[in-house]
């Protein structure tokens, strides 16, 4: 049971993960591979400032989300400029290089060795120290998430970012000043991400940079597309999918140092039968 | 001074893996223009497939590694017919190449993990290595090798590309591919050649690599990358210009290091990408 709880926490952290990326990449059309990185300023941030300060969990996530979105705001201007593939590539570029800060900045973040003993959340002195709490207070977030991202798209501004996926030129052409949406999603769906990666820190209570580094973006990246680009639901789906896949893995009976491997090869035997026969993902309205 | 020597040296070195791998890149980037990120697995496979030949099998070195530079090749092809081909005619965006390369990569990757384990392993047979001392550096015999095979691999290509048929075929399928294909020109039959032959020049890179420092399944995404960002410093799409993208950012790697820890070198050369994206899209000679 407890085993079942944990899987829960995952699929609430990855659905939060896929949410955001997915008003990036489904609704704006912007092939972000960097979304580990801010997953993983989140979970520093948090990591941080409950070991070594007397903040708590929760202003930690406030203060994790800002600082986040503060760093998504200076890569934001940098990668507005570009579009498609190249979008992706210098994404992916920023990634490293947050990555790199991780591993390198070893006063803040302990560098390779990580951060241990990370304290669980406390809210009026009840400590989310059980799964079970744990696990409420992530789908709370997961679902808080959800209803953010799914308000976005159904605003005006949603209306925007559809439109610039689907032809910028025309939209811009209306007086939309362009630029400025592309770098706001960015900034939000940043902010997103920094929220799974302070849960993750605090369920976790130990972090190091391995878990932040480009695999996991394109982790997140194929979540999203097995799912389905642009569909919420789709994002459900695809969390579901990709957290239950090693399970079944297992119980097919791989040994484990097998098991991660086939993981990958699944992995990515979908994204290339996906890709070949079905590019918007099972659930998806938006072709790549 | 010393130190300044060896780390011209170094770079050079550098500058010749990312040249090899840029070279191959640049083939199959200049017919299908997209980043093909299964690439990277390629540099995997001729090296493990060496390993396979010399160290399991116990065939001859230099039979060994023409057999993982012809396992690379093959490889290179069946992903191209098999996946790049089929997506090529549905007109598939770049983005979905990209992905389903990403797809290719992963696959391969991992099949490679599971047939020999993620553990670190090394092609060279002896435990000390010949060195030479060059104006107060060392290199290394294998270090010298690889300078050689990126030059020979230059112009072997730069000939390729001018004065054989093929190479002009190449050359009309980069400038625009309907045309090729109006003139007669079969693009498939051409496409699956660069694919082998590019294919074969990373599994050739791996195999160098093996014999230096080491192989180990996950090495690929790493190169490939350095490959990439060689690729569009030089200006993508430009053999040659992937050479001196190549060397340049051997350079800058070793050198922004001097000061820097090691730790920093990958950040420096997706630094040094970004800049190039920002102000120098086309590569150091704007075409």
């Amino acid at each position: 049971m407890d085993y079942f709880i944990h899987l829960g926490i995952l699929f609430a952290i990855y659905v939060i993960l896929g949410a955001g990326l997915n008003l990036l990449v489904g609704y704006t059309g912007l092939l972000s591979v960097t979304h580990a990185a801010f997953y993983g300023i989140g979970a520093y941030t948090t990591a941080i400032l409950l070991t070594q300060t007397g903040f708590g969990f929760f202003s930690s996530v406030i203060l994790g989300i800002f600082v986040t979105m503060i760093t998504a705001f200076l890569v934001g201007i940098v990668l507005s400029k570009f579009k498609d593939d190249y979008y992706a590539l210098a994404s992916l570029g920023f990634n490293i290089i947050v990555f790199s800060a991780f591993l390198n900045w070893q006063d803040l973040t302990k560098g390779p060795l990580g951060i241990p003993g990370i304290s669980r959340p406390e809210l009026f002195g009840f400590s989310f120290s059980s799964n079970i709490s744990y696990f409420v207070l992530a789908i709370l977030f997961a679902g808080l998430i959800y209803f953010i991202s799914k308000f976005i798209i159904n605003s005006s501004f949603g209306r925007v970012l559809k439109a610039i996926r689907e032809d910028e030129k025309a939209i811009q052409v209306f007086g939309y000043n362009t630029q400025f949406y592309k770098l706001a999603i960015f900034v939000i769906s940043a902010g997103m991400a920094s929220v799974a990666g302070s849960l993750f820190a605090s369920y976790i209570t130990f972090i190091d940079p391995s878990s932040f580094y480009i695999i996991e973006s394109i982790f997140i990246l194929t979540i999203i597309i097995i799912g389905g680009l642009a569909n919420m639901r789709g994002v459900l789906l695809g969390a579901l999918f990709l957290i239950l896949l090693p399970e079944a893995l297992r119980f097919v009976g791989f040994p484990s140092d097998i098991a991660a491997q086939m993981r990958q090869v699944v992995y990515g035997l979908i994204l290339v039968l996906l890709m070949l026969y079905r590019p918007k993902g099972f659930l998806g309205e938006y072709d790549l | 001074m010393e130190i300044f020597i060896q780390l011209i040296l170094n770079s050079l070195i550098a500058g010749s893996i990312y040249a090899l791998i840029a070279l191959g890149f640049n083939l199959i980037f200049g017919v299908v223009k997209f980043f093909d990120l299964g690439y990277g697995a390629m540099i995997v496979i001729g090296a493990y497939a060496t390993f396979y030949f010399t160290k399991i099998i116990g065939l001859n070195i230099f039979l060994a590694a023409a057999l993982g530079v012809l396992s690379a090749g093959v490889v290179g092809l069946l992903v191209n017919r098999f996946v790049y081909q089929n997506l090529r005619k549905k007109k598939a965006s770049n983005m979905v190449l990209l992905i389903a390369s990403l797809g290719v990569f992963t696959v391969l990757q991992a099949v490679t993990a599971i047939l020999f384990s993620s553990q670190f392993k090394t092609l060279s047979q002896s435990v000390t290595a010949n060195v030479y001392n060059i104006f107060g550096g060392i290199v290394t015999q294998t270090q010298i090798v690889i300078f050689i095979c990126a030059v020979v691999i230059m112009i072997a290509l730069t000939v390729m590309l001018n004065k054989t048929k093929f190479g002009k075929a190449v050359k009309a399928i980069g400038d625009d591919e309907e045309v090729a294909k109006i003139v007669g020109i079969n693009t498939n039959k051409i496409i699956a050649g660069v694919f082998f032959i590019g294919s074969a020049i990373a599994g050739l890179a791996g195999i160098l690599i093996g014999f230096d420092t080491g192989i180990e399944p996950t090495m690929g995404l790493k190169l490939i990358l350095k490959g990439v960002i060689a690729s569009i410093i030089g200006g993508i799409g430009n053999v040659y210009g992937g050479v001196l993208g190549a060397l340049f950012l051997g350079f800058v790697e070793n050198f922004g290091i001097w000061k820097l820890s090691g730790e920093w070198k990958d950040a420096i050369a997706f630094v040094v990408l970004i800049l190039f994206l920002l102000f120098r899209p086309r590569g150091i000679f704007k075409k």
